[in-house]
């Protein structure tokens, strides 16, 4: 394993390096996008839901036009919606094709960043044909500039290609929980299908064959695929590499493993049974597997089918439909501005990768450490840098340091999949929640600590670090690994260490 | 003889096309049944179309007001479990 560098290395993968490490990286995302083709990089490299540096600048939109199922999964609940839940498949207002288009319009107007549009939900896209084929239809022709995406459980999608093939379409997501039939029956408890409600093994045996031909159909027709995939744990966990493994073969470019958020409030299947979801590690470890050279997706949020804005925000409320009639848009005028400033921000991230780039550089050539790989937490609302209070953090990112250099592993939310009340669940209060959720940590840089919470780290063994702030994440993070090393602390193998990290 | 869609409905719409009589409309607060247009998918299915695609249970009623998916036979959860874990939220 060697530290890549933008630009003029080799792929790692060619390099026959093992596993999710391959990845690992000063530059982040770029170099792992070095072993996809041209074309697909260059679709990918700006987009916010597959870039880590292009989210922090690029911005995504859902509109909700598409309520029918044409199945059930068992970590789903048609029936919910409320405005502190920020799960896939939850919105809180329906919009005919015409209203989709207004609000995609007025958006991209409004927030010239905002550069992919997508149609997820709550229900199934390709079980909503006409509503969702208009919205696609009528965007291509009146809002060219924008990147349209659509994400489906795959048994209508063979029908769909087609039509999917003659609009602006940059993807389609699949989401692909297991190609065994046995296995997917406790997914999936029924499909509709030839016009019956098909249950258990059968019906999960229609819906594998249709997304495998969806799959296939796609890739001949050259639309790029990404292949979702939700990680439960004792169900499809052990499961999912096997997954992996078939869907790449056939050609998708990128599969995204997801945790399961199940609980029993949400009233769905595995919530109300007591399922529950991997742990950061579990999820880590898999994710790493599946990934291979390319981590695309660790920043993903699983945002709601109307989430509006950058990845981890929603300013859903500001474009409602009362609203967005108010507005008068002007697309002609609005596609000049938004391109002058798509310009400034192309150039803004090509010149920081390349600043990152050259710090890789300069980092190969320095004396190599021996020492073991460390976890750390940062707290950030952003612009790659420590700006955020310790307290104040929704959620953190999660590096790795180690002798190769600072790689991006996940996010993990500070006030887990709720915004409301401060003691939910079994009584423990947020800070317990928040150093729970940065278990297998050894560090958290912010840009400030409470006294409270830095004896509570300290106690978790987790060192907290407010020395930083404003500081780019990954110098800093590469500044504490030194220091950890130069003061001895990183010369024993620490059991609590992931194997593979 | 007509099918009834009652106020669990979530106005998904999933209903709407799948009905060979055109019987079904988006109403407030919720989809509705024609019963003058519903034929119960006579002559043209042999299963309800609306209730086979339906996903919530107890919402759409047969001709005698009885739920053609009855509580726990599309979700899988037992009644018992979700009441159970109803009355536990409602606790806090």
């Amino acid at each position: 394993m060697q530290l890549p560098v933008l630009n003029n290395t080799p792929s790692q993968a060619e390099h026959g390096a093992k596993g999710g490490c391959s990845a690992s990286s000063c530059g982040t995302t770029d170099n792992q996008m070095d072993s996809l083709p041209d074309s697909i990089r260059e679709k990918v490299q700006n987009h916010p839901c597959y870039s880590e540096d292009a989210h922090h600048y690029f911005a995504r939109m859902h509109v909700a036009v598409a309520p029918a199922c044409n199945i059930q999964c068992h970590y789903c609940n048609r029936k919910y919606d409320c405005a502190n839940e920020s799960r896939p498949g939850v919105v809180s207002e329906l919009l005919t094709p015409d209203q989709a288009v207004k609000k995609t319009m007025a958006v991209a107007a409004t927030i010239p960043q905002m550069t992919v549009l997508g149609i997820a939900g709550p229900g199934d896209p390709l079980a909503n044909p006409e509503r969702t084929f208009e919205t696609f239809r009528r965007l291509s022709q009146e809002a060219p500039d924008i990147k349209l995406c659509v994400s489906t459980n795959g048994l209508a999608l063979p029908d769909a290609v087609e039509e999917l093939s003659k609009h602006n379409i940059d993807h389609v997501t699949i989401t692909i929980n297991t190609v065994d039939p046995e296995i997917g029956a406790k997914i999936y408890p029924w499909i509709f299908w030839n016009n019956k409600r098909i249950k258990g093994v059968k019906g999960a045996k229609i819906l594998i064959e249709q997304q495998q031909k969806g799959l296939e159909m796609l890739i001949a027709k050259g639309i790029l695929v990404k292949v979702n995939s939700v990680m439960i744990p004792g169900v499809n966990d052990q499961h999912l590499a096997e997954v992996s493994k078939v869907v790449k073969s056939k050609g998708a470019f990128l599969h995204n493993v997801m945790p399961l958020i199940a609980e029993a409030e949400h009233g769905t299947f595995y919530g109300v049974m007591g399922q529950r979801g991997p742990t950061p590690e579990e999820l880590q470890d898999l994710q790493d597997s599946c990934s291979g050279d390319m981590n695309m997706m660790r920043h993903c949020r699983q945002c709601r089918a109307d989430a509006v804005g950058l990845l981890g925000e929603d300013r859903g409320d500001e474009f409602t439909l009362d609203k967005i009639e108010e507005m008068d848009i002007d697309y002609q005028a609005a596609m000049e501005k938004r391109k002058v400033i798509h310009q400034a921000i192309q150039e803004e991230m090509d010149s920081k990768r390349l600043e990152k780039a050259v710090k890789a550089q300069q980092h190969q050539q320095e004396p190599k450490l021996t020492t073991r790989p460390v976890l750390m937490a940062v707290a950030t609302s952003g612009q790659g840098v420590i700006n955020v209070h310790f307290g104040h953090a929704k959620e953190f990112l999660i590096y790795e340091a180690s002798p190769e250099g600072v790689r991006f592993i996940s996010h993990r939310k500070a006030d887990q999949y709720c915004g409301g009340d401060t003691s939910c669940g079994d009584g423990e209060s947020v800070l317990q929640l928040t150093i729970r959720a940065l278990a297998g940590c050894e560090a958290v840089l912010c840009s400030k600590v409470g006294y409270e919470p830095w004896e509570m780290l300290e106690a978790a063994g987790i060192a907290p670090n407010g020395e930083h702030a404003m500081e780019p994440i990954e110098d800093a993070v590469l500044a504490v690994y030194k220091e950890m090393a130069a003061a001895g602390k990183l010369d024993e193998k620490n059991e609590a260490v992931r194997a593979n990290a | 003889m007509a099918v009834s869609i009652i106020d669990l409905c979530v106005n998904c719409f999933a209903c709407e096309p799948v009905c060979p009589s055109h019987a079904i409309s988006e109403a407030k607060p919720h989809f509705l049944v024609d019963p003058k247009k519903c034929t119960e998918c006579e002559g043209d299915f042999p299963v309800f179309q609306c209730a086979s695609i339906c996903p919530i249970e107890g919402a759409i009623l047969d001709s005698f007001g009885v739920a053609i998916n009855p509580p726990g036979s599309l979700t899988g959860i037992p009644p018992e479990k979700m009441a159970e874990a109803m009355a536990e939220l409602q606790s806090h």
